[in-house]
């Protein structure tokens, strides 16, 4: 099977005021083509980091240090795929929000609470369709495919859209765009891109996408505005969806129907491949196929769910679900000693030492690399080299 | 609004009450001969009388139309005001949209360009202007343009301008009172170009001193506004750094700068005290200036409460802009 994406050795830090914060030290894992892959670890251990590296949205002071990321968005397609922290600024951007998607955590805060939910989706239409919808506009779409709806435009810039279609970085068209009354020229790409937005919202079950188009976020519940989040990032039809923390924040049940609907997704090929980061052992067993035990900006333990969550190799993942309360739970719930390090000042080796039962001398000292300890399991710990 | 205009009425009123009625009569009197008389002033104008006959009397009268006699400009109140008035809207007409447009300019790059070269200069300039006295800076300008290079002079026009205007009514028609204005209105180039001329200095002074706190609310507006979550999810959608900034960091950073705009609106008016003082221009300040000094009791109040109204309305004028762009607080 190929990988979609192919993470290696990726380093970012964080220069902030106390400190040069490592909050990922060498982080290596892939996503297969067509399969969900989860994130898992606590809070502070770089999961979302890790996500926005990919993307190359790092917040400032936060920068990308080393490593590749190795993305290809065609399954038959036997290349390596392209390293995506050696493309520039312009074509991440055209990336972004087309071919690699993003969820997040906390829909309240995702969405800009001054603009409609309509205009918000229809930027991922205006920024990457651009030229299908003005092809539509202008009556040009050769492929016969009813990709957008046929919104009319004033016919006085009909000569503007010909110019933006065939030269979009033209003189012209920079001038008029600082021009009052007249910079809103192509009004007609919005409308058609929120006219599409409503059907988006429709075929993720929302009601009344219609109306809800012309709402704030604030006129919405929580979990509707988590759709709305969702629709923005499939506006696209994105190869990769990065769901960080997509559920964390909802009620149980809506985030049941979250859950469900990416499934659903899925299921229709809407998406190929889930990059799910969650602090949930139990959605990661529910819908994914392998997974990623992280813990201080270390990979510890990569395999199949099946494999990691019945054989657990690592001493963390095994603290970890333990740490899980069962439904039959005997004795107290084991808790991990210990806090998690300061990211400013790691401890050296392995990040775990300090808080490991089976921590041995060299665990203080040399960072343990993977090891395959089974088929399609890795696990960096030095009780398995 | 009514409450807030009764509100500074009541108080203003109380402030001047505590003079004792002896002390306002001396006001009225202007010759030795009268001094004597006082007694019978304040019998006549019932100035001893009790507070709140003596404010109802006020206030009565104020409704009427009628805002009293004012000695200090030898001309009831109301058209003393009304004289006086345009010069000041006049410098305020220029001065307000430079400083909103251009603190909320340097504002926006400010945040935008944290802790380069440009957010530093721009930082630097508004904490000197607001630091710099208002009278200090004024007369720094005056001595550098007027007295060295003979730029931009003092007052609000030339006396020749002012001479061609009382000796040409009937060509020079006075619409508004406001020299440039006027001067457009009667395709009179050469009064525009000496009243823009006068208005240089007073313009750039206020200016100065007012955008500081524009520009610094601004620029923390905007630094909050970009590590908020949507900025994340704007890009992670694929839209480019210059709209991010534009439509969406911006637009939100505006709502507290407006709050802020609204409120220099009406330091700026009563700012122009100093300003005009100084630049000895025949406006609301110094006429204020002048009342105050020689206790003449109906401009003070006649003005206090003039800026109370334009402080309300500023106000009114703020919610409604905020409803424009937060539909957060739109009513249904």
């Amino acid at each position: 099977m190929t990988h979609i994406l192919d993470i290696k050795d990726l380093v970012t830090n964080f220069y902030t005021y106390e400190g040069v914060v490592k909050a990922l030290n060498k982080v290596s894992f892939h996503v297969n083509h067509g399969s969900t892959f989860g994130l898992v670890g606590e809070s502070g251990c770089g999961k979302s980091v890790t996500v926005r590296s990919i993307m190359q949205i790092v917040q400032s002071p936060g920068v990308i240090e080393g490593g590749e990321i190795h993305f290809s968005p065609d399954s038959d397609n036997g290349e390596t795929g392209i390293d995506l922290l050696k493309q520039t600024e312009r074509f991440m951007q055209d990336l972004r929000g087309n071919k690699i998607s993003m969820i997040f955590q906390e829909p309240n805060a995702a969405l800009n609470p001054i603009m409609t939910i309509g205009e918000q989706i229809a930027e991922s239409y205006v920024f990457h369709r651009k030229n299908q919808i003005i092809e539509k506009i202008l009556g040009l779409d050769r492929t016969g495919e009813n990709l957008f709806p046929k919104v009319s435009a004033n016919p006085l810039f009909l000569p503007l859209y010909h110019l933006a279609l065939h030269r979009p970085d033209a003189f012209l068209l920079e001038l008029i765009k600082k021009v009052p009354f007249l910079r809103n020229w192509d009004r007609a790409v919005l409308h058609t891109a929120i006219e599409k937005s409503v059907e988006l919202l429709a075929t993720l079950g929302i009601p009344n996408p219609d109306k809800i188009v012309h709402q704030y976020p604030h006129n919405l519940s929580g979990g509707m505005k988590q759709r709305v989040v969702i629709a923005i990032a499939l506006a696209s039809e994105p190869v990769l969806l990065i769901a960080d923390e997509a559920t964390s924040n909802l009620d149980v049940t809506v985030q049941a129907q979250i859950l469900d609907l990416l499934k659903d997704l899925k299921k229709k090929n809407i998406i190929s491949s889930i990059l799910l980061i969650t602090h949930d052992l139990g959605v990661v067993n529910e819908t994914c196929d392998r997974v990623g035990v992280m813990y201080a900006g270390n990979l510890c333990e990569v395999g199949k769910v099946t494999d990691l969550f019945e054989n657990p190799k690592h001493p963390y993942t095994k603290a970890l679900l333990d740490s899980v309360p069962k439904i039959r739970q005997i004795g107290d719930l084991k808790s991990i000693a210990g806090n998690v390090p300061n990211l400013v000042n790691p401890p050296l080796g392995c990040r775990f030492h300090p808080r490991c039962g089976h921590a041995m001398a060299k665990c203080k000292e040399v960072f343990p690399e993977m090891t395959i300890v089974d088929d399609d399991h890795e696990v960096a710990c030095y009780l398995y080299h | 609004m009514v409450v807030v205009l009764f509100g500074v009425s009541v108080l203003m009123f109380s402030i001047l009450m505590s003079f004792s009625p002896e002390r306002r009569a001396v006001a009225y009197a202007t010759s030795a001969k009268q001094i004597k008389e006082i007694p019978i002033l304040v019998a006549k104008y019932g100035l001893d009388d009790p507070y709140h006959i003596q404010y109802i009397r006020w206030i009565t009268q104020i409704f009427k139309g009628n805002f009293g006699y004012s000695t200090v400009a030898s001309s009831p109140t109301l058209d003393a005001i009304i004289k006086y008035l345009p010069t000041t809207i006049e410098l305020n007409l220029f001065s307000m949209p430079i400083i909103i447009t251009l603190g909320i300019w340097l504002g926006t790059i400010a945040g935008i360009h944290r802790d380069t070269f440009i957010d530093h200069t721009t930082r630097i300039a508004a904490i000197v202007g607001w630091s710099l006295p208002t009278f200090l800076f004024a007369l720094i300008l005056l001595m550098i343009f007027y007295s060295q290079f003979q730029l931009f002079p003092p007052e609000v026009i030339s006396d020749h301008i002012d001479d061609f205007i009382s000796d040409n009514p009937d060509k020079f028609i006075q619409y508004t009172g406001m020299y440039v204005i006027d001067g457009l209105l009667n395709r009179n180039f050469e009064v525009v170009a000496d009243a823009l001329k006068h208005l240089v200095l007073p313009v750039v002074t206020q200016v100065t001193v007012v955008i500081a706190i524009l520009v610094r609310v601004m620029r923390s507006s905007m630094l909050e506004e970009i590590s908020k979550d949507y900025v994340i999810t704007a890009k992670a959608k694929g839209v480019d750094i210059n709209t991010i900034h534009q439509k969406h960091v911006k637009k939100n950073a505006l709502l507290p700068a407006i709050t802020i705009s609204g409120w220099l609106v009406c330091l700026s008016i009563e700012g122009s005290v100093t300003v005009e003082f100084i630049f000895n221009r025949a406006g609301l300040g110094l006429l204020l200036v002048k009342a105050a000094t020689q206790l003449d009791i109906p401009v003070v109040l006649a003005i206090s409460l003039l800026l109370g109204l334009i402080y309300v309305v500023a106000n009114l004028i703020i919610d409604v802009l905020y409803a424009v762009i937060d539909p957060r607080i739109r009513l249904n």
